[in-house]
């Protein structure tokens, strides 16, 4: 890893509201390579709201301000609105939670892929869809011909992420932030979406940062993870070394979890320092 | 306690019929946690929302305490009987406060000491009275999950339904409700019976359980035999397999993605 794909130094995000000022994200550092990183953190945490602000996704009247944020060299502060557009579903790209709410509901999911990738890629139609069959094919679909005509209430959940999936890397894309991809979705479907997204970042050499509440989820599939609490980064660690957590905050997260292999009764609950917060 | 004989719920007619429950049958001895276990669309909230009287009983007996339910049910059932939705930010009223939510089963049961019984219900729920007087948004997700918990508690029902109590929560909240849950069960002698796609909630908090797929149940089985691995159902074990992580060279479930 010689130059870091995405390099943040001190990201802040603030929301400016009536009430006084909110700062959802308080200086949280990270360099990422083509790898797999996990942010993971309970609602509120800010992990959702650092994903959107490295694609400037930021909803008003939310104010990003850090000391470098980069993209492969780009300042993505300074970047004029069309650099960012080609960028944004470009070389980086961004899967959501719910497919229900992110897919376009009066156009087919054929054409949604056409779509980006004909905002990306100088190309004809009949290439454009050739290559939206590949990508509903490469994310398993049984009969890719008869999704690309579907809309998206016509499918199941597992088949709405895997076509946003679809959507997402159809442009070849660097970087892939996914908040929270399965949360919507059932655990069988959650881990073939799981599958399907690893063989892809694994064979394009894409970084990739998974956003997610799901501890147990991020570390048996991440390399690195950055746990979250209130707005910082309070550990990181290798994903296999994730046992040997040193802050309160993550040995607690893990515990307070049932688990099929021992029986804890009461479970232990979190008891929050407020020192973590500072 | 509870008896479910040969359960069948079917929406719509004709092209439009959804076989939603196809003959399920179990049953809850009283004092027993009991859970049901399933991906979405299994019918395992169906059959919950069967027992209660909001969706259909097509055919099939479901008798509570040795009587058959009548449709609608009566009062008397609503106080033997009540259920705790999913997500708390949608079951509670969100312009009724916490006062009024939990009155409101009082007066339609004609209860009195309205006030000593919502007072008591909070304290059984860990919230103090500072609480009483509260709108839902000014309440976190757990203390809403507790308010709705109170809610059915408060007419000291023996059956509780629990539909995916803790799915909407944070991990830390999971654990928290789940400690209230097993507590109450203890105190008050309640019988449960609990609807969770997530087998290692089922498994701490119930003793038995049956698994559930395309509304037919697949298994009974008891926590213990969970714990030891000792399904012997394919799609058990794939469920256990799903609910231990994300394992890179694991064979995929069979002929999941359905749909």
């Amino acid at each position: 890893m010689t130059k870091p794909l995405l390099d943040v130094e001190d990201l802040r995000v603030r929301f400016h509201l009536r009430t006084g000022t909110v700062e959802a994200v308080r200086g949280v550092t990270l360099q990422l390579g083509r790898e797999r990183l996990g942010i993971v953190g309970e609602s509120g945490s800010g992990k959702s709201q650092t994903g959107r602000a490295i694609l400037g996704l930021t909803p008003p009247p939310g104010e990003v301000t850090a000391k470098r944020l980069a993209f492969d060299g780009i300042d993505l502060l300074t970047a004029s609105k069309r650099t960012l557009r080609t960028l944004r579903g470009g070389r980086i790209s961004m899967v959501m939670q719910d497919p229900k709410y992110s897919l376009n509901p009066v156009m087919t999911i054929g054409e949604q892929i056409i779509e980006a990738y004909q905002a990306h890629a100088k190309a004809g139609r009949g290439e454009a869809r050739d290559k939206a069959l590949a990508m509903l094919e490469a994310v398993k679909m049984r009969d890719p011909a008869r999704v690309f005509s579907l809309y998206p209430h016509e499918v199941s959940g597992g088949m709405g992420q895997r076509a946003m999936i679809a959507m997402m890397l159809v442009t070849d894309p660097d970087l892939l932030i996914a908040d929270e991809p399965t949360s919507a979705l059932d655990v069988t479907v959650s881990m073939e979406v799981l599958r399907i997204l690893d063989e892809l970042v694994t064979e394009r050499g894409m970084g990739l940062i998974f956003i997610s509440h799901d501890l147990k989820l991020v570390s048996s599939f991440c390399d690195r993870v950055l746990v979250m609490y209130a707005g910082r980064v309070v550990e990181e660690l290798e994903a296999k070394n994730l046992r040997e957590a040193k802050h309160p905050y993550t040995q607690g997260l893990m515990r307070c979890l049932p688990t099929l292999a021992d029986d804890v009764r009461p479970l232990p609950t979190l008891n929050r320092d407020p020192a973590w917060a500072l | 306690m509870l008896d479910i004989q040969k359960l069948q719920v079917v929406f719509g007619t004709g092209r439009l019929r959804v076989d939603a429950v196809k003959d399920v049958s179990f049953h809850v001895e009283p004092g027993e946690a009991y859970g049901l276990v399933g991906e979405s669309g299994s019918g395992k909230s169906t059959v919950l929302r069967a027992i209660c009287g909001l969706a259909p009983i097509t055919s099939g007996r479901v008798l509570v305490d040795g009587a058959e339910v009548t449709t609608p049910r009566s009062k008397a059932f609503y106080r033997t009987v009540q259920m705790v939705f999913q997500d708390p930010y949608a079951s509670l009223h969100p312009r009724h406060t916490v006062d009024r939510t939990l009155s409101e089963p009082l007066a339609i049961h004609g209860e009195k000491d309205t006030e000593t019984r919502i007072l008591q219900a909070l304290r059984e729920v860990g919230l103090g009275p500072s609480f009483r007087f509260r709108y839902p948004h000014q309440l976190s997700g757990g203390q809403r999950q507790r308010i709705a918990i109170a809610r059915a508690l408060i007419l000291r029902p023996k059956v509780l339904l629990l539909d995916e109590p803790t799915s909407a929560l944070d991990a830390s909240v999971q654990a928290e409700i789940l400690n209230l849950l097993d507590d109450l069960r203890r105190k008050m002698g309640l019988t449960y019976i609990l609807v969770s796609h997530d087998l290692a909630v089922v498994a701490h908090l119930c003793e038995r359980l049956l698994v559930m797929r395309h509304g037919e149940a697949v298994e009974e089985t008891t926590s213990a035999a969970l714990r030891s691995g000792a399904a012997s159902n394919e799609y058990t074990q794939s469920l256990i397999q799903a609910s231990q992580g994300f394992t890179r060279n694991a064979k995929p479930p069979l002929q999941s993605l359905a749909g």
